[in-house]
């Protein structure tokens, strides 16, 4: 018989060997992760006790929480939500990471980045952990499950293949794989499957590139996405995990619902256009349009890679005055890297705006847009509102593309600013 | 096992990749208070839909409805104006499982469109796994459900299903 890896971190975790996609099955989650918000956590601990009379989560050391929306808070009620998830986490023993960065980046820093397991959340972007070769699942309200029982009810989903062949060329991105992605098999292609990247292209796409392409799989209809765990992936986080796993990988001759295969060594430049993240068009189609703000961050965009990028394009350069250029590195770990490679005092030289790691600025809760605004941006999404007044725009592109735009006042090529090959590494 | 929903088709949302979030308008989806997303829900759709719908009726949808980053407040108006259930072509995943976990009936009919007009009435039969047109005869399957969705919806939602589990769970070890 031969299986996904979705297939076979899930047989694992229910220990039920031989599952097959849409079996119904309760399975047990390695981990079980949360940003404290308004509604979600709240409401979980709450129901926890009220409705279900618990007092203490067994096994704390599955479950981690992290602080990175509302961060830091502006009213006192956030900070009233902030206190309230402390002290759950202190009552029950349980993991909080606050202000480190976005908790999807931080996890894969902290050890739970770890080939072969299973982990809930019930934020979709949590699909990013796939890079490392485990199965990350947003499951919304659904989540309550995992704090008041030890297993969920799941339904093994089938998987869709994509096989990357190919070299990017300077100033194109993962992140514009990604939208290429949804532009070539479509929003909806993977409905309720796991999107699995694969192929020899893999091998040039770095542990963060794989987090970018791994963390949107959403937009493609994906459950969540998966790369097969290799010797980049157990490089980084053999070190690290804390939990010892057999690493899987999918079998070669397994059942998927479909396969794909696709050349991005001639690919150029995207953007989403708004207001939906299917609307995945040649950035150069778009070129002189003007744009006020660029946000350079979330926890897609906004690592090393994407600093760097932003970095070649920005150095010796200035920013058109009057252009608002926020830079958001995705956690403190890679600001500090960012800081040693010089990378920041580029950034501040060109009049970048930068600031410590929050999910804020991807949701408009500050940098906030006002009516007629329009952004280029690597945040996750462009729907109407998302940044604030649902009368401003929203582009999404790849970290130089935004830098580009920061120093042009409008959406350029980021080509131009790429001498040769490999410059973006 | 659930009873069946008859009524009458309240709206057709033609759009594909239908956001929810337009419903209320994105201005509204912080909205909390149940009124204030009733009243502001469907005005850019149809201003009198509020008016006319009754406790019952039923919503269509297009391809992949739900897509985007779908909030609650959107079928929480629905549901205050007496919307008991959607029929859409497909939904997307993210939306799917949230508005099952609040108890909400759904199901994905391959070729709905086309088959039903606006105010048709209409009933999901679940046992016969299919949705019927009753003022044009006729009748369509709908996707199965996963067992677990299944028991959600009829449990009422999350908390209701996950009680029901450790019911059965205590039943099984005493």
């Amino acid at each position: 018989m031969s299986f996904t890896i979705a297939e076979k971190i899930l047989a694992r975790a229910a220990g039920q060997a031989g599952l097959k996609a849409g079996d119904d099955i309760q399975v047990k989650p390695d981990f079980v992760h949360a940003y404290d918000f308004p509604g979600y956590t709240d409401i979980i601990f709450k129901t926890m006790k009220e409705e279900f009379g618990i007092d203490q989560i067994p096994e704390p050391e599955r479950y981690a929480i992290f602080i990175d929306h509302m961060v830091p808070a502006i009213d006192p009620k956030e900070e009233l939500l902030h206190a309230g998830t402390r002290e759950w986490c202190a009552d029950n023993n349980v993991a909080l990471f606050e202000r480190k960065g976005i908790g999807h980046q931080v996890a894969s820093e902290v050890g739970y980045a770890v080939p072969g397991s299973f982990l809930v959340h019930f934020d979709g972007h949590i699909s990013q952990m796939g890079a490392f070769g485990m199965l990350a699942v947003g499951l919304r309200r659904h989540l309550l499950e995992a704090f008041v029982r030890e297993t969920i009810t799941f339904q093994v989903p089938a998987t869709t293949r994509v096989n990357l062949t190919g070299k990017l060329q300077p100033g194109v991105m993962a992140r514009d794989v990604f939208h290429h992605v949804v532009r070539t098999i479509g929003p909806r292609s993977c409905n309720f499957q796991v999107l699995e990247f694969g192929g020899e292209g893999m091998m040039n796409f770095t542990i963060a590139d794989r987090q970018t392409l791994c963390g949107l799989a959403m937009f493609t209809g994906a459950i969540t996405a998966v790369v097969n765990p290799d010797e980049m992936t157990l490089a980084y986080t053999g070190p690290l995990a804390c939990l010892e796993l057999d690493p899987v990988c999918s079998d070669d001759d397994a059942n998927f619902a479909a396969v794909h295969d696709i050349d991005i060594s001639e690919l150029a430049p995207i953007v989403v256009v708004p207001p939906n993240p299917s609307n995945t068009e040649d950035l150069t189609d778009h070129l002189g349009l003007e744009v006020q703000t660029g946000y350079l961050g979330s926890c897609a965009s906004g690592r090393l890679e994407d600093l760097r990028a932003a970095a070649q394009v920005l150095k010796g350069r200035k920013i058109k005055e009057g252009f608002a250029l926020h830079v958001i590195p995705t956690s403190n770990v890679i600001m500090a890297r960012a800081a040693e490679e010089g990378l920041i005092t580029i950034l501040a030289e060109a009049g970048a705006f930068i600031s410590s790691s929050s999910c804020d600025y991807c949701f408009g809760r500050i940098a906030t847009m006002s009516a007629g605004q329009r952004a280029v941006s690597t945040g996750t999404l462009n729907v109407r509102g998302r940044m604030g007044s649902p009368d401003s725009e929203i582009y999404l592109c790849n970290a130089a593309a935004v830098a580009a735009a920061a120093i042009e006042g409008k959406i350029a090529d980021p080509r131009d600013y790429f001498d040769g090959p490999g410059d973006t590494q | 096992m659930l009873k069946n929903l008859k009524g009458r088709v309240a709206f057709i949302f033609e759009e594909e990749d239908f956001d929810v979030d337009q419903i209320v308008g994105v201005k509204n989806i912080k909205l909390r208070d149940i009124d204030e997303m009733a009243a502001v829900a469907m005005q850019s759709y149809d201003p009198d839909f509020a008016k006319n719908v009754h406790a019952g009726d039923l919503l269509v949808g297009n391809v992949n409805f739900g897509y985007g980053h779908p909030h609650y407040p959107p079928l929480k108006a629905m549901r205050h104006l007496g919307i008991a259930g959607i029929v859409a072509e497909s939904f997307s995943p993210g939306y799917w499982r949230g508005e099952v976990a609040n108890g909400f009936p759904q199901v994905a009919c391959p070729g709905i469109m086309g088959f039903v007009d606006r105010w048709d009435e209409i009933e999901i039969d679940w046992a016969a796994g299919v949705v019927r047109n009753l003022t044009k005869s006729g009748e369509r399957p709908f996707d199965p459900l996963s067992k677990g969705d299944l028991d959600m919806i009829s449990a009422g939602g999350l908390e209701g299903f996950i009680k029901n589990k450790i019911q059965q769970e205590k039943k099984v070890q005493s």
